[in-house]
């Protein structure tokens, strides 16, 4: 099971295609998919599971998808190297474009790009909690728990941890 | 714009290591929710427009984002060994428990229960992240070019479905273009 030269392969890809996933992992999860199964290295099935479960995690969900598939290619080394060449490019690139963007902070060139961008980010950041509430909302009992944590949040002081754990225990009577 | 980030004096690394890591571990799915609460509601280490800032450049780049986040703050409040301690924060103890988990839960699959909490949790932790945006978006809610903007960049993810840097490329010079009018009109 343990093949350096299709560790390599596989880190390679994982890099590349963490490179230019724009949008996020999971706008590249297609691409990983084929590759991974193509060469034989994981079933449908297997993929399935791992996304299941990597999702269900707390933390970096795709990072810990890429070990899954590190580890069944070649064991607990794959999974790290799988890991790091999951997270370590985008990062570089993170820290480069922060710094470059600070350095111009006070430019007044920067502060229209600021005031034309906050509001799409503000926009995709509900968008983005839209996209997740269409595939965890799966009752109507669900949308509401979505909706009243929403404005909860919104308009109380209250702690998110509460929220999530009064979800959560709703969850667990069957409720949802 | 909003309240000032208290200046703070230097940030420990080992306080930007344990931050990320409980952003890490409580955000299952919505990252930028928790990472908004920790790093401005309660350590004041942003404001809000500053945090929208961060996550703009990240979303321009590709990769996991809310690392994006944790590297950005990092960065901003001590500079590379910032982004290191955050980065580590966030990745190092989550991934390890979440292997280990993982691995085990791969002989031991589909406890009812388990994924009955996990689907309340989600459900609550979407709701969590439309507040964030709201709550970010609530800076410019007199600026009627600004919310136009902000609910064409939510159809075009939520209801068009169409990628992300697409509705970047498009939305992005358009709403730019705009504020730069109104300033000079104003």
């Amino acid at each position: 099971m343990t093949d350096p030269a299709a560790l390599g392969r596989l880190a390679a890809q994982l890099a590349l295609l963490s490179s230019i996933s724009f949008g996020g992992v999971p706008t590249v999860l297609p691409d990983i998919h084929a590759y991974v199964v193509a060469n034989g290295w994981l079933t449908d099935r297997d993929f399935a599971d791992f996304l299941a479960v990597s999702q269900a995690m707390p933390g970096p969900n795709m990072i810990l998808m890429m070990s899954f598939i590190g580890w069944k290619v070649a064991g607990f080394p794959g999974a790290i190297a799988s890991a790091c060449a999951t997270f370590a490019p985008p990062c570089a690139m993170y820290f480069a474009a922060y710094r470059l963007w600070d350095r111009f902070r006070d430019a007044p060139w920067q502060r229209i790009a600021r005031a034309g961008l906050a509001p799409l980010t503000a926009g995709l950041v509900v968008a983005g909690g839209t996209v997740m509430a269409r595939t965890a909302d799966v009752s109507w009992p669900s949308v509401g728990v979505t909706a009243a944590a929403a404005l909860l949040l919104l308009f109380t002081r209250l702690n998110p941890l509460w929220v999530l754990g009064g979800a959560g225990l709703f969850g667990a009577f069957g409720f949802l | 714009m909003g309240r000032p980030a208290v200046p703070s004096p230097r940030v420990a690394l080992s306080v930007l290591f344990y931050e990320f890591l409980k952003v890490s571990l409580m955000a299952s799915g919505g990252g930028v929710a928790w990472a908004h609460r920790i790093t401005v509601d309660r350590r004041r280490w942003l404001n809000d427009a500053e945090f929208t800032d961060i996550v703009s450049v990240c979303q321009f780049m590709p990769g996991p984002n809310v690392v994006g986040i944790a590297v950005c703050v990092g960065a901003k409040l001590r500079g590379l060994l910032g982004a290191v301690a955050a980065t580590a924060g966030f990745v190092l103890i989550p991934g390890i428990v979440g292997f280990s988990l993982g691995t085990l839960w791969f002989r031991h699959t589909g406890v009812p229960l388990l994924q009955n909490i996990l689907i309340g949790i989600s459900a609550a932790a979407a709701g969590m992240m439309i507040a964030t945006g709201m709550r970010l978006l609530r800076a410019y809610r007199r600026r009627l070019p600004a919310l136009l903007f902000a609910a064409l960049a939510f159809a075009g993810i939520a209801i068009g479905q169409f990628p992300l840097l697409l509705v970047l490329l498009i939305l992005a010079p358009l709403s730019i273009a705009t504020a730069a009018i109104a300033g000079r009109v104003r």
